[in-house]
C-alpha cells in the first residue's frame, strides 16, 4: 500500500519537509477545562456542570474611559502671523496655529539655540497666506455696457447715464438685495450735474439734457422703477450680446422673465400684499371660519366618495377605468384602445375560466378585434364578418322601452339595425326624390313644386324624413293611379277602335302589332305568376297593355336593373335590408321607398307586370340572395 | 479622544471659525460692553456713567468703573457721554470710559517701557529711542483688530469719529462698525428680522434683511428703561402719603417697621456730600431692583387701562418691596401701570416735567412704523423673526404682551417672537453678535485695515461698514 510518504516520493517532495507540520496542525487541542466565562467565581462555574447555561451570565465590567493616548511632550502653539488672500492690502493679522516643523528642525540643527533665535529675529517672520475663506468671496454677476451701446440704446429720458451707472453700483454692491438697494438708494444728481450737461452738450442734445436733469432730481424710486430700468438695459444687453434666435432655453427663459417685467403690475401686486397683511382681525376670522368651512365640505365629500366607492366594491361593478374617466377622449390612439381591449380581454378569459361556461358576456373574438372602429385593418373586413359581430353585440346594449309619447318628446328612435357610418339627412331626402327613371323623378318634381316644396329641406330632421317620406309615398301613388288611369284609358280607345274594326273594315298591318304586342304580354304573364296569386290576378289586365306604356315601362326597367345591380350591391354591403320584406324581390324594388313601392304595388300589378322579363332575372337573383340571407341567419 | 457632544464647542472648521484675538465693543447708554471675539459672554462690563470731581478743565479728576462712581466722595458728580438722541455727545470722555472698560479687563495696562522703568538707568544714557515707536507700542489696541457697534441711526459724523479713535488713540490694526440691530439678530442666529432693542435710553426697532440694516425703516422712541423709572418716580410721587425713596448710601442702619409705616432709619451725614447727580444715579440703582422684582407688564388681552384690566390687576396678589431704609409696601396695580407707557402712550403718568409722551413712540407703532418702510414682500418674513433684546425687554411679561400687541396689528401674519431665555443674551445679544462675527474667518476680508484708513481717510467707514 503506497503510503503517502511514496506518493511523495513520487511526486519528487522533500520527504520530512511537511510531514510534522500537518501532523502538528491535525493534532487536537488539549481538552482544557472548558473555558470558564468570566466574571463567575470557579464554584460557581463547577455547579453548571458539562454544560454551560445557554446564555452567559456576565457582569458587566466598569469601564472607565480609555485613558488618553500619550502623544509626548505638549505641542507647542504660536500666534502666527497670517495674510487673508481676499485681501488686496496685505493686512497682517494673527491667529492660534500649531508651531511649525521647520522651525522645531532648525533649533535642533545642532547649533545652540540661542543662534537660531538670532536668527529667526534677523530673518523676515513668517506670514501664512490663508487662502481658506476665499471662496465665501463672490462676487455678483451683473450686466455689462460701453459708452456707445448706452447712447445707441440704452438711453432714457427718466434715467441719466450717472444715475444708471449708480444703480448698476449699488446693485453690485448689495447682491440684488433690491429691498436693501432702494433702502440704501440715494442718487444725489447734483455732484455730477456739470458732468452730465457738459457730456450731452457734447453730443448736441443739451436741451434735452437740461429738460432731464430737473426732474430727475426730485424723483423719488421706487424698487419697481429700479428694477424696471434694470430689468431693462439687461434684457437689451442680453439681445445685443446673443441675438434671440441663438439664446438657449435657459437663456431665453432669461430674457423673457426680463422683458415681461411690469412695473405697474408689480407695484399693483404689492399693494395687494400689503392690504393682505393689513387685514383686520375680524376679516381674518371670517377667512379661518371659511377654510374651515371649506375644509369640512371637503372632508364630507371625500367620506361620501368613499362610502360610494366602497359601495361600489360590494356590487362588484367593473374597477372603474381611470382612463374611462377622461371620457372617450382617451381612446383616440390605438394603443389606448389595444391596451382597453386587452384588458377586456383578460376579463373575459378569466371570467371563462372561472365560471367554465361558454363565452360569457364580453365575447370578444378575434373578429371583434379587427373590427374596432379605428383599426387599420377595417378595409379588409368582410360585410358578412361585420353583420355577425353586429348581431352578436347588439343584444348587449341594453334596451330601455320608452312609452310613445316619450319616445317623441326625447326624440328618441329605436333601431333594430343601425347602418354603419354616417350619412346625412339630406341624402336620404334627396334619394326620396329620385324615382327609378328619370321621368317618374321629372313628375315626382314637378308635383312637389306644384305644392311648393323647396329643392333643399333647410333642416332634414328625422321627422321630417319621415313626413317628406309619406308625402312622396302620396306623390308616387297618385302618379300611379294617374299612369293607370292613362293606361286604362288608352285600353278603352284601343278596344273601342277594335270595336270599330270589327264592326267594320280594319287595316291589316295595325292589326298583326296589335296581335304581336298581345302574345308577347301573355308570355311575361306566365312568367310574372311565378311571383304569387295577387300579381296573377291583376295580370290578366296587363294584356291589354298599349305600345306606349310599353315602351316607356321598358325604358324604366332598365333604369331599374342599373339601379338594382347597385342597390343590392349596397345591400350587401351595408346589410341594412330589413328581415321580413320579403317582398323585396322584385325588380323594379326601390329599397330606400319600400312603403311606396308596396303601395304602387297593390295599386297597379300592372306596371310590374310589364317588365315581367327583367323582373324574372331579379327575382333569381332576390331568392338565392334571400335564401342565402336566411341561411345565413 | 473625547467624543463632541452637546456641551463641547464646535470645531472651528465647523463654523468657519478663525479668530485672531479681535476685540469687541459694544458701548451703551448704561454699560460698556468689551471682550474677546469668539467668547460667549463680555467679560468686561462696565457702567457707561462716570464719576467726575471738579468742574471741566485741567483739575478735573474721573473716576469709572463701577467701585469707584457709587463710593460717596465729596463734590462727585455722576455724568453720562451719551446724548439724548442716542449718540455719543462726550467724545473725551467716552474714549476714557471705553478704553477703561477695554484695558481694565481685556488687555492689561502694558508694562512700562524699558527707557523709562527706572531699571536700565545704570547702563546707558546713550539710548536712542524712537518716539513715534514707542508712542505706538504705548497705545492700548496696538495687537487686536476692533470691533465696535453702533446704534442704527448713528451719524455719519459719529461714525467717521469711531474709526479715528480706533485708528488713532488706540492704534488698533483693523477696525469695523457694525449696528447693533443687525448684530443683536446674528446673535440670535438670524440674518433677516426686525429687531426690537428696548435699552435704558432709547428703544429702537431696526429692520435687517440678510445683516443688512434697512436704515429707512429703523426707528427709535425715548421710551424705554429710564423712562420706566421716571415712571415709577411719578408714581411714587403721586401715591399718599408719598413713598420715600432713598438710596443705599445714605444708611446707615434700618429697623423693620410694617408695610406702609414710616421708615425708621438713622441715616449717614457727610462733611461735603455727594452732588444731586450721583444721589439720583444711586436713586437710579434702587429703582433698577424694583423694576426688576415688582414692575410687571400688563400681559393682555387689551390693554392695562381697558374695560376691567385694571380691576383685575387689583385683584391678583400684589407683590413687596423694601426700600434701603426699611420702608415697604405690597404693591398691586401700580405695578402695571409704571410700565403701561411702553406700549400704550396714554396710560402713562405725567406731571409738569414729564408731559406725556408721543403715540408713535409705543413699541407697537413703531413696529408698524419699520415695517411700512420696507417693501412689501420682505414684511411677512422679518415678522417671522422678531428678535427681542435689550435690558428693558427683561420686565415681567413683556414678551407676552409684545406677542398680543404684535398679534392685534398683524392678525394675518405668522409672527414670532425670538426672545432668548438668558438673561445674559438679552442684555448683551449685541455683544454676542459682534462676538460671533469677528471670530468667523471669512469675516478677515471685511476689516478696514490701518493701511486702507491712512489711504482713504475716515470716510471709509461709510463705504466699507453699511
Amino acid at each position: 500500500m503506497a503510503s503517502g510518504r511514496d506518493v511523495r516520493d513520487m511526486l519528487g517532495l522533500p520527504i520530512g519537509a511537511d510531514a510534522p507540520k500537518a501532523a502538528l496542525q491535525k493534532r487536537p487541542k488539549p481538552a482544557g477545562p472548558s473555558r470558564l466565562p468570566k466574571g463567575v467565581a470557579r464554584e460557581v462555574a463547577a455547579l453548571y456542570g458539562e454544560r454551560p447555561p445557554p446564555v452567559a451570565v456576565y457582569e458587566e465590567k466598569k469601564a472607565y474611559r480609555a485613558k488618553r493616548a500619550n502623544t509626548g511632550p505638549a505641542k507647542k502653539w504660536v500666534r502666527q502671523s497670517f495674510v487673508n488672500q481676499a485681501r488686496p492690502d496685505g493686512l497682517v493679522l494673527k491667529h492660534w496655529r500649531r508651531k511649525r516643523d521647520p522651525e522645531e528642525k532648525m533649533i535642533g540643527n545642532g547649533e545652540g539655540e540661542d543662534t537660531a533665535m538670532e536668527d529667526r529675529e534677523n530673518e523676515e517672520p513668517y506670514v501664512e497666506s490663508s487662502g481658506e475663506f476665499l471662496k465665501y468671496n463672490v462676487e455678483p454677476e451683473m450686466p455689462a455696457f460701453t459708452d456707445e451701446e448706452y447712447e445707441a440704446h440704452l438711453r432714457s429720458d427718466d434715467w441719466s447715464r450717472e444715475e444708471t451707472d449708480y444703480l448698476f453700483r449699488m446693485i453690485k454692491d448689495y447682491s440684488y438685495r433690491w429691498a436693501v438697494v432702494w433702502d440704501r438708494y440715494d442718487y444725489k444728481p447734483a455732484e455730477n450735474s456739470s458732468l452730465a450737461v457738459q457730456e450731452s452738450t457734447a453730443n448736441g442734445e443739451a436741451s434735452q439734457a437740461l429738460a432731464a436733469l430737473p426732474f430727475a432730481q426730485t424723483r423719488a424710486r421706487t424698487v419697481e422703477d429700479l428694477k424696471a430700468r434694470f430689468y431693462h438695459i439687461s434684457a437689451k444687453l442680453m439681445k445685443l450680446h446673443i441675438p434671440e434666435v441663438q439664446m438657449d432655453a435657459d437663456q431665453y427663459a432669461r430674457y423673457e422673465m426680463l422683458t415681461k417685467f411690469d412695473p405697474t403690475l408689480e407695484r399693483n401686486r404689492k399693494t395687494l400684499a400689503a392690504a393682505l397683511m393689513n387685514r383686520n382681525m375680524d376679516e381674518v376670522k371670517e377667512e379661518e371660519f371659511l377654510l374651515a368651512e371649506l375644509q369640512r365640505i371637503n372632508m364630507a365629500a371625500n367620506r361620501l366618495d368613499a362610502e360610494r366607492e366602497e359601495l361600489r366594491a360590494r356590487l362588484e361593478a367593473p374597477l372603474p377605468n381611470h382612463q374611462s374617466q377622461a371620457g372617450l377622449q382617451s381612446f383616440t390612439s390605438s394603443q389606448a384602445l389595444q391596451a382597453l381591449f386587452q384588458q377586456l380581454f383578460q376579463q373575459d378569459r378569466s371570467k371563462k375560466r372561472s365560471s367554465g361556461v361558454g363565452p360569457g358576456r364580453l365575447s370578444l373574438s378575434g373578429h371583434d378585434i379587427i373590427g374596432t372602429p379605428t383599426s387599420a385593418q377595417q378595409a379588409q373586413m368582410s360585410a358578412a364578418n361585420r353583420r355577425q359581430s353586429m348581431a352578436q353585440q347588439v343584444p348587449q346594449t341594453p334596451i330601455k322601452n320608452l312609452p310613445r309619447e316619450e319616445e317623441f318628446r326625447f326624440n328618441v328612435s329605436t333601431h333594430d339595425r343601425l347602418t354603419s357610418g354616417v350619412s346625412f339627412g339630406s341624402d336620404k331626402l334627396l334619394k326620396m326624390r329620385q324615382a327609378k327613371s328619370n321621368v317618374q323623378t321629372q313628375k315626382i318634381a314637378t308635383a312637389l313644386q306644384e305644392l311648393g316644396i323647396p329643392d333643399i329641406i333647410p333642416i332634414p330632421t328625422a321627422r321630417v324624413a319621415d313626413v317628406f317620406e309619406g308625402l312622396i309615398a302620396k306623390v308616387s301613388r297618385l302618379l300611379d293611379v294617374r299612369k293607370v288611369r292613362e293606361k286604362e284609358e288608352g285600353e278603352c280607345r284601343v278596344l273601342e277602335a277594335m270595336k270599330k274594326r270589327l264592326n267594320g273594315d280594319t287595316d291589316g298591318a295595325n292589326d298583326d302589332a296589335d296581335k304581336n304586342d298581345v302574345k308577347e304580354e301573355k308570355d311575361e304573364i306566365a312568367d310574372s305568376q311565378e311571383d304569387g296569386d295577387a300579381d296573377a290576378d291583376g295580370d290578366a289586365e296587363n294584356d291589354e297593355d298599349n305600345d306606349e306604356d310599353n315602351d316607356d315601362d321598358d325604358d324604366d326597367a332598365d333604369a331599374d336593373g342599373d339601379e338594382d345591380a347597385d342597390g343590392e350591391a349596397d345591400e350587401d354591403a351595408e346589410g341594412e335590408e330589413e328581415d321580413d320584406d320579403d317582398e323585396d324581390a322584385e325588380g323594379e324594388d326601390d329599397s330606400r321607398v319600400p312603403s311606396v313601392r308596396q303601395v304602387s304595388e297593390a295599386v297597379s300589378t300592372r306596371a310590374m307586370s310589364s317588365v315581367g322579363h327583367k323582373r324574372s332575372a331579379s327575382v333569381l337573383s332576390q331568392a338565392s340572395n334571400k335564401s342565402s340571407k336566411r341561411a345565413r341567419r | 479622544m473625547n467624543m463632541p457632544n452637546s456641551s463641547t464647542a464646535p470645531n472651528a472648521n465647523e463654523y468657519a471659525g478663525d479668530e485672531v484675538s479681535a476685540i469687541v465693543l459694544d458701548p451703551g447708554y448704561s454699560t460698556t460692553r468689551a471682550g474677546f471675539a469668539g467668547e460667549d459672554v463680555p467679560k468686561s462690563v462696565c457702567p457707561s456713567f462716570y464719576g467726575q470731581i471738579g468742574d471741566d478743565g485741567d483739575s478735573s479728576r474721573y473716576f469709572f468703573g463701577e467701585n469707584s462712581i457709587h463710593n460717596p466722595v465729596g463734590d462727585l458728580q455722576i455724568k453720562n457721554p451719551w446724548g439724548s438722541d442716542g449718540i455719543v455727545e462726550d467724545w473725551d470722555t467716552a474714549t476714557k470710559i471705553w478704553e477703561y472698560a477695554i484695558t481694565s479687563r481685556l488687555t492689561g495696562s502694558k508694562p512700562t517701557d524699558p527707557t523709562k522703568n527706572g531699571l536700565n538707568d545704570a547702563n546707558g544714557d546713550a539710548m536712542e529711542v524712537d518716539v513715534e515707536a514707542l508712542e505706538q507700542s504705548e497705545k492700548p489696541l496696538e495687537d487686536s483688530p476692533l470691533l465696535m457697534t453702533e446704534p442704527g441711526w448713528n451719524s455719519t459724523k459719529a461714525r467717521e469719529k469711531y474709526i479715528e479713535l480706533a485708528f488713532e488713540e488706540w492704534g488698533t490694526p483693523a477696525f469695523y462698525l457694525h449696528k447693533t440691530g443687525a448684530l443683536a439678530a446674528f446673535a440670535s442666529g438670524k440674518a433677516s428680522g426686525i429687531v426690537i432693542d428696548v435699552g435704558a435710553s432709547h428703544t429702537s426697532v431696526t429692520p435687517v434683511l440678510d445683516g443688512m440694516v434697512l436704515r429707512k425703516g429703523v426707528q427709535k422712541s425715548p421710551l424705554a428703561g429710564n423712562f420706566v423709572s421716571n415712571q415709577i418716580r411719578l408714581s411714587f410721587k403721586q401715591s399718599s402719603p408719598e413713598i420715600p425713596l432713598t438710596p443705599h448710601y445714605l444708611v446707615a442702619s434700618k429697623t423693620q417697621v410694617d408695610a406702609g409705616a414710616p421708615a425708621q432709619a438713622s441715616y449717614k451725614t457727610f462733611a461735603t456730600p455727594p452732588t444731586e447727580s450721583f444721589r439720583r444715579h444711586e436713586e437710579e440703582r434702587v429703582l433698577t431692583e424694583f423694576k426688576e422684582s415688582v414692575v410687571e407688564l400688563w400681559p393682555g388681552p387689551g390693554r392695562f387701562s381697558n374695560g376691567t384690566n385694571e380691576e383685575i390687576a387689583k385683584n391678583q396678589p400684589g407683590r413687596p418691596f423694601e426700600m434701603p431704609d426699611g420702608w415697604n409696601q405690597v404693591f398691586s396695580s401700580e405695578r402695571f401701570r409704571v410700565a403701561e407707557g411702553l406700549f400704550d402712550a396714554s396710560a402713562a403718568l405725567t406731571d409738569a416735567d414729564s408731559p406725556k409722551p408721543k403715540d408713535e413712540w409705543c413699541i407697537p407703532r413703531l413696529v408698524q412704523q419699520a415695517l411700512t418702510h420696507v417693501d412689501a414682500d420682505q414684511r411677512p418674513l422679518l415678522l417671522q423673526n422678531i428678535v427681542v433684546t435689550g435690558g428693558s425687554t427683561l420686565l415681567y411679561k413683556f414678551n407676552e404682551r409684545l406677542n398680543y400687541e404684535i398679534n392685534t396689528i398683524y392678525p394675518s401674519t405668522r409672527n414670532k417672537l425670538i426672545a432668548p431665555g438668558p438673561v445674559v443674551e438679552r442684555k448683551y445679544a449685541a455683544w454676542i453678535g459682534g462676538s460671533i462675527l469677528a471670530s468667523l474667518g471669512s469675516f478677515h476680508q471685511l476689516w478696514i485695515s490701518k493701511k486702507e484708513y491712512e489711504e482713504h481717510g475716515s470716510n471709509i467707514v461709510e463705504k466699507r461698514c453699511r
